[in-house]
């Protein structure tokens, strides 16, 4: 049955988030790592819980984003909203839960004052840059740059 | 969220300086090493946050649509005592929980885990002043019939036994309860915070955002580390088990449950816009959640005890374990966690000195519910005074020599107050009004740790 996004609610990220969550990343890499997730939970509610938030269906967590509101890094004194990572669940994509997730995330930020969000984006995970671009994300002036030390 | 930072007049921050001189030794610690433990977090603030951004207008109750009050005088009298009641009780929670805390923190198994309960210990402190600056901000004292510092020093002479709330009156039996404590008490304190949102009082309502901000962490410093326990459990280590887990909860949860009120009231509240739920519906929401919680927690266990199973398999195993009460490959009903019936263990409320079993089932002998106690809670509580006193009253109950109502009365029985209270000979109470200063400690500033140190318990 078709879902309409409007079923979704968003609410901010909680403790009770984190087996939904290292489930959809499980269904999304292949890989089962409560470890990881539990860190990254745990960081961002003492963070700020409001700043990281999920996407609910019938009651049942579907998405997640988790972002926080930062600045001094890079040399950029300005405050802004920083996306680390989401996910939705591969079942059903295409309903929209990220943009609902996203445009809460941007109603957060801008109500604590930040006025630029910022992410990184590995342009090789096609979806996710192509999610990326659909929510407004544009080139920065800011380009990550790398070097390997295994040469 | 647009919040503002105050501080309280300087003898009530002395009587808090105080007060942790004698409650919370391990505060200077946590100053020590926050940079090692929470390198990006911004400095922890022993002060007042107020939301801005909080509505003008009652949101529910008898005056909907109003504008908040501002001030106790614009409230009635019967409204500013019952959120004064609250006021205490909610203060008494945030003190009493860090004297909780204080006993069992250096038994702590890792120094993440002590860490994280150290922070929420802190931000329990911060909790606490913020309820003060309730007090102490505006003028009680003719509603309440005394001064504030007499409100003041009525909560900083609260002791692990004389606390509003039973919750706050059992001693920690090991850092299992520190654990435990964090991810089941702290989860009623979320419920509170959110339910407080909405009040009528402007100034607490105010209050509630950035307590309920912090607050998220507190229980994940009580989740993350009963996750990690399990997976070990199902891994081979035989120091905390299920078993070990499934004792401290149904040592808290009833109590937890207690936490919300009597089941048939929060009526006032609702009226008064204080609240925008009443007991029992809270209290519901609140045992679901405890409950898939417990189902994630037994997943993780599994999951770490058959990682060749896919998560789909694990959950058919756990649904067959729980509805069959059968072994399935090696484990056990025993083996999974499983959450005490609302019945169980109350003293408070509808069900208070019913003898039911964990599990929901009436025993009709009095003796017979003592051992089942004996089997299902931890030894170390059975020890406990606590203990002694509820089996003397449910013996009364099933004589009939007391009734439910009259049992739940006398529980617990409190420890007697003392006239003075404070430990060291320099006075006889917490605020001092001659003035002697006694200097708070400053928390978690931005001073490097020490590097590549490791830390062990100091």
């Amino acid at each position: 049955m078709p879902v309409e996004a409007a079923e979704v609610t968003v609410r901010p990220l909680a403790d009770v988030d984190i087996e939904a969550i290292t489930r959809i990343d499980e269904k999304v890499t292949g890989t089962y790592r409560p470890d990881f997730w539990e860190d990254r939970v745990a960081y961002y509610l003492r963070r700020d819980p409001e700043a990281s938030r999920v996407a609910e269906l019938d009651g049942r967590v579907v998405g997640f984003m988790l972002a926080d509101v930062r600045g001094g890094e890079f040399g950029l004194e300005e405050t802004s909203g920083w996306i680390e990572r989401f996910g939705v669940d591969p079942a059903i994509r295409g309903k929209g839960i990220g943009r609902k997730m996203f445009d809460a995330l941007v109603t957060h930020f801008k109500g604590v004052g930040a006025h630029r969000v910022r992410t990184f984006v590995d342009t090789r995970q096609t979806e996710t840059a192509t999610f990326l671009k659909a929510v407004g994300f544009g080139p920065s002036a800011l380009t990550a740059l790398e070097i390997s030390l295994d040469r | 969220m647009n919040v503002d930072t105050t501080h309280i007049p300087k003898k009530y921050e002395d009587a808090i300086a105080h007060w942790v001189k004698h409650n919370f030794q391990d505060l200077p610690i946590l100053d020590k090493y926050w940079d090692k433990y929470f390198p990006t977090d911004d400095a922890f603030c022993l002060c007042a946050k107020m939301d801005l951004s909080t509505s003008k207008t009652i949101e529910v109750g008898d005056k909907k649509g109003q504008a908040k009050a501002e001030d106790p005088s614009e409230l009635t009298e019967e409204a500013a005592k019952h959120l004064l009641a609250i006021i205490r009780a909610q203060a008494s929670t945030e003190f009493g929980s860090i004297q909780q805390h204080q006993v069992t923190l250096e038994r702590s198994p890792s120094d993440q885990d002590k860490f994280w309960v150290l922070r929420v210990m802190a931000e329990e402190l911060r909790h606490g002043y913020q309820m003060f600056h309730m007090l102490t901000s505006r003028n009680w004292e003719k509603l309440a019939g005394v001064k504030t510092e007499d409100m003041v020093e009525d909560v900083l002479a609260m002791e692990t036994g004389s606390h509003v709330l039973e919750a706050f009156n059992l001693p920690y039996d090991s850092f299992v309860d520190n654990v435990v404590f964090s991810g089941i008490i702290d989860r009623v304190g979320k419920y509170q915070l959110t339910m407080q949102k909405v009040c009528a009082y402007r100034p607490f309502a105010q209050s509630m955002p950035p307590m309920l901000r912090e607050e998220a962490f507190h229980l994940a410093a009580g989740v993350v580390p009963m996750r990690r326990w399990l997976e070990a459990a199902a891994q081979g280590d035989a120091f905390i088990t299920p078993l070990q887990i499934q004792k401290s909860l149904n040592k808290w949860i009833p109590r937890g449950l207690e936490m919300f009120g009597d089941e048939r009231g929060g009526d006032t509240n609702v009226h008064l816009g204080f609240k925008d739920m009443k007991n029992a519906e809270a209290q519901s929401r609140y045992y679901a959640e405890v409950t898939k919680l417990l189902r994630d927690l037994n997943l993780r266990f599994l999951r770490a005890r058959y990682p060749s199973k896919s998560p789909e398999d694990t959950e058919r195993m756990l649904d067959a374990i729980v509805r069959e009460r059968s072994a399935i490959d090696g484990t056990t009903y025993d083996d999974i966690l499983k959450m005490p019936h609302r019945t169980f263990f109350r003293r408070r409320g509808e069900p208070a000195f019913l003898m039911v079993s964990v599990e929901g089932d009436p025993i009709k002998d009095v003796e017979e519910y003592i051992r089942h106690l004996a089997q299902v809670l931890p030894s170390a509580y059975l020890a406990s005074r606590d203990m002694s006193q509820y089996r003397d009253l449910i013996r009364r109950v099933a004589a009939g020599e007391v009734t439910p109502e009259q049992a739940a009365k006398k529980s617990p029985v409190m420890k007697r107050k003392a006239e003075s209270v404070c430990p060291c000979s320099k006075g006889v109470r917490w605020v001092d009004t001659d003035g002697a200063a006694e200097k708070l400690p400053q928390v978690a500033t931005n001073e490097t740790p020490p590097g590549g140190a490791t830390f062990h318990a100091p």
